[in-house]
């Protein structure tokens, strides 16, 4: 038995991203280039393994040259802050990086993960961290090694501020250096770093940046980067007569999702993802249950009814776009 | 044909052992054979499994021609084995040359993190094996003295001589929901290579600890 010969994957041929042109001020680092993914360490004996006996390469062609081996990485040979692959990204940590739960899938080294409520960050986080509402979901790493990261096997991209500022989905930031500042955008969802330094994003396909004026589909919206913050826009024709005034007031009905966008105007850069999946997040709901403290008694009855009419809806019918109806009730 | 994402496999009359429901395609004539309950593994393995909840269904697939296997899109990686032995978890397998061998592992407390039961599936033999990672696997390197963290949930495999350590960082913080969610790792030390992938399994909300 042969298995025929695999694409070279885990090798050179990596898709590499068409060279983004350098924007501005945000520089986004390509793929390292690996020629030759660094030297096998020896172990286990790969290349070459011998076909078993008796089994011929596949119907007369010549035998298939073994398949291409995993990617093999020790602490050595791990990158320098730089991708691993599309996927992974390797930090060189030495010091303090701020991380986000659960990104950590590895690390060689010395590391300790501390919550952002620990008492000796108390300077770093009062002075980097300006989020409560984001707290929760972040820790800081110090100490010394490669730190892997990895989102929901989503590409990652590296970027370097200078000395400017950068909004990007909350979710979507994995990790910024501590020289960088952390501030909550007024978009919800959003937040934004300023200062110089370097961070790492998720996005789910490859990073597209674009010139404003334009308007884009709030699920594919990435970022931006030295942009005043977006308005939303909304198609008229979707508020018109007796059935758009229902869908506008209970966020139901025949909408085809792309009646709302957020406009961008002004002089800077859009980053877009190539995908509209987005992942309900902690922060969303802790943001709106903050939110529900501006109601009053009429208020949170309404917001008790509709709630209420969406959990049916939802146990009743398959699980759809799960919370568009709320957000748009209080959009 | 045979993307990153699909194993193409050359069959002359050998079999070869997959996961249940992964074949796409095929050319030739194949003969597939659902494995019984016993799984190819005697009495004892299949009581083994059955107390570990270590769930892996393989079929047996025999015949002349070429089968072509994915399963959900997720990358396949593969692994040749010469004597040694690969653990992995039972859902990141994909398929095994006839030859290897199939067996429980118990690893104690590390499945109840990944949700994965307290045993996982060990492999043992020569031959190669398909294992199955979402996004391309990376294999790290563990030497004396330079031990490796992992988080349960993006580990898929490992082989070598390597020794597993539960690390638990859990404090009064976790308890009060402050914890630094990296609370649970596994520390592999000793020498060997360890697989992971890029995501982290079941995601979503109150996933992470």
């Amino acid at each position: 038995m042969g298995y025929p010969p695999q694409p070279p994957y885990g090798q050179p041929g990596y898709p590499q991203q068409p060279g983004h042109p350098q924007q501005g001020g945000y520089p986004q680092q390509g793929y390292p280039q690996q020629p030759g993914y660094p030297p096998q360490g020896g172990y286990p004996p790969q290349g070459g393994y011998p076909p078993p006996p008796g089994a011929p390469g596949g119907y007369g062609a010549p035998p298939p040259p073994p398949p291409a081996p995993v990617a093999t990485f020790n602490a050595a040979t791990l990158p320098d802050d730089d991708n691993v692959n599309p996927y992974a990204f390797s930090v060189n940590l030495n010091g303090q990086w701020f991380i986000q739960k659960g990104k950590m899938i590895a690390y060689y080294g010395q590391i300790k993960f501390e919550a952002l409520s620990a008492g000796p960050l108390d300077a770093l986080v009062a002075g980097h961290f300006h989020s409560p509402l984001y707290a929760q979901d972040w820790v800081v790493a110090q100490g010394q090694g490669k730190l892997l990261l990895g989102d929901r096997g989503f590409d990652l991209n590296s970027f370097d501020l200078e000395d400017g500022n950068l909004t990007i989905r909350a979710n979507n930031l994995l990790a910024f250096d501590p020289r960088l500042t952390l501030k909550q955008s007024i978009i919800p969802g959003f937040l934004t770093l300023l200062g110089t330094g370097k961070f790492i994003a998720s996005s789910n396909g490859p990073v597209h940046f674009v010139e404003p004026p334009l308007r884009v589909d709030p699920q594919s919206l990435l970022g931006w980067a030295d942009l005043p913050s977006p308005c939303h826009h909304y198609d008229h024709s979707y508020m018109r007569g007796v059935l758009g005034m229902a869908r506008g007031m209970f966020g139901i009905g025949g909408t085809s999702g792309e009646e709302h966008q957020f406009e961008f105007s002004g002089q800077g850069t859009v980053l877009m993802q190539s995908s509209e999946q987005v992942r309900e997040s902690p922060a969303m709901l802790r943001e709106l249950e903050a939110q529900v403290g501006m109601l009053g008694v009429g208020g949170l009855q309404r917001l008790n009814q509709v709630i209420g009419q969406r959990l049916s809806a939802e146990q009743g019918g398959g699980r759809s776009s799960g919370r568009s109806g709320l957000m748009d009730l209080l959009d | 044909m045979n993307g990153p994402r699909m194993l193409a496999v050359d069959l002359m009359g050998e079999t070869i052992r997959a996961l249940n429901g992964s074949m796409v395609a095929y050319e030739g004539q194949m003969q597939f054979k659902r494995q019984g309950m016993t799984g190819g593994e005697g009495l004892m393995g299949a009581v083994r499994r059955r107390v570990a909840g270590e769930s892996v269904t393989l079929m047996e697939i025999t015949g002349q021609g070429t089968v072509y296997l994915a399963h959900e899109a997720t990358e396949v990686n593969l692994v040749p084995l010469q004597g040694d032995t690969l653990l992995v978890e039972s859902e990141s397998l994909l398929a095994l040359d006839g030859q290897l061998r199939t067996g429980v592992q118990f690893t104690g407390l590390r499945g109840v993190t990944t949700g994965q039961g307290l045993a996982t599936t060990k492999v043992e033999g020569h031959g190669t094996v398909a294992i199955l990672s979402d996004g391309p696997a990376i294999a790290l390197e563990v030497v004396q003295g330079q031990p490796l963290s992992v988080d349960p949930q993006a580990y898929v495999a490992h082989r070598g001589q390597l020794q597993q350590d539960f690390v638990t960082d859990v404090n009064w913080r976790t308890m009060l929901g402050q914890g630094s969610g990296e609370s649970f790792q596994l520390r592999f030390s000793g020498h060997g290579l360890v697989y992971i992938q890029p995501a982290e399994r079941g995601d979503g909300l109150g996933a992470e600890v």
